[in-house]
């Protein structure tokens, strides 16, 4: 008991652009010493599973190869644009309606989102956030069939 | 707050607002600041709980990373259910968790709250004294929960034994909530609730 909301205290602050955050190498005030908090916040931050969070640099090796297999996972699915299809009008992770030619993915399930919005919701969890089907067993399943 | 957590929640209070569920009554919300990052959420305990015809009032607080992440959710109200703090309002409910999906929406929050009012899950409890009355002694457990509905959110069923012993409590000096906390922890023994208490 009482361990359900702790996990999500680490996200209060936005760590959205984590991901694209170069670091700031001149922040070093004491080079034997490197302040952790810091050195946290100027870090690509990486997300192991969903309510884990970790600066690229406290990432053990499993998580690396998690994380780089992640990415590649992620590259493998298409990218069309939207053709005004009424099927799918919005992009459910912003909400906000597809204009006609917006770069979209497709994920194995045939539901589509903002490139961006929806490769920030696979690097936290392979599933697609409507349908909750698992990204990679499609993906690897589709793999063996062609 | 990021620009994308403020755009979702604005459309989905809008969508929010215009959903069957308002209009029957059965869920509520609003907005705390201007920010859209704290709202105010409101469930009607559901038909054949303990619960019904209570209102229960629910701490919305959406993180700057939603819908990436979910929103923090706590009961305001004071509610004894097996997967609710009885002294926080802290919620065990696994969307609020890692089963969480981009998709999810503050509507779908409040509508499995509602459900897990109607269904608690004694065995991934959040409040283990809640969960131990529910298992071995549900009798006691739904009475007492009617009890705290009563008090604490409107609901219907008023318990004369329940009052005559938090009085008995507050004659000698117990602030009348921590009377009611003790008496429902203890199972409405009296004297083995003035023995924790004083001891
Ligand atoms: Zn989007
Ligand atoms: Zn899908």
């Amino acid at each position: 008991m009482g361990n359900c909301l702790k996990i999500n205290n680490s996200d209060d602050i936005s760590l959205l652009q984590g991901g694209e955050i170069s670091n700031t190498q001149d922040f070093a005030p004491d080079q034997n010493d490197p302040a952790p908090i810091y050195s946290e916040l100027l870090q690509p931050i990486f997300f192991p599973s969903p309510s884990v969070r970790r600066p690229v640099s406290h990432l053990t090796e499993e998580e690396q190869v998690k994380i780089a297999k992640r990415i590649g996972l992620i590259q493998h699915l298409p990218i069309g644009t939207y053709d005004g299809s009424k099927k799918s009008r919005e992009c459910v992770i912003c909400m906000i309606d597809f204009c006609v030619d917006e770069a979209v993915r497709y994920l194995p399930c045939m539901h589509i989102y903002h490139v961006h919005c929806i490769d920030d919701w696979l690097m936290r969890s392979l599933t697609c956030p409507s349908c909750m089907e698992p990204v990679d067993a499609a993906l690897l399943t589709s793999y063996e069939t062609t | 707050m990021a620009n994308m957590a403020v755009s979702r929640i604005k459309r989905e209070f809008k969508e929010v607002m215009r959903s069957e569920e308002i209009v029957q009554c059965s869920i509520k919300i609003e907005l705390i600041n201007d920010s859209w990052t704290e709202l105010r959420g409101e469930i009607a305990g559901p038909p054949d709980t303990p619960y019904e015809g209570g209102k229960f009032i629910l701490e919305i607080k959406v993180p700057e990373t939603y819908p990436f992440n979910p929103p923090k959710v706590r009961f305001i109200t004071k509610i004894w259910h097996p997967n609710i703090s009885s002294v926080t309002g802290a919620i065990c409910l696994d969307i609020l968790k890692d089963n969480w999906a981009a998709a999810m929406t503050l509507r779908t929050v409040l509508l499995s709250l509602q459900a897990l009012l109607a269904a608690a899950e004694p065995d991934d409890p959040q409040d283990a004294v809640v969960a131990y009355q529910y298992k071995d002694k549900y009798p006691l457990f739904l009475m007492t929960a009617k009890h705290w509905t009563n008090v604490y959110a409107g609901g219907p069923h008023k318990f004369t034994e329940c009052d005559l012993k938090i009085q008995r409590l507050k004659d000698m000096g117990i602030d009348e909530h921590d009377a009611r906390a003790v008496l429902s922890k203890e199972n409405w023994d009296l004297e083995k609730a003035t023995e924790s208490l004083f001891s």
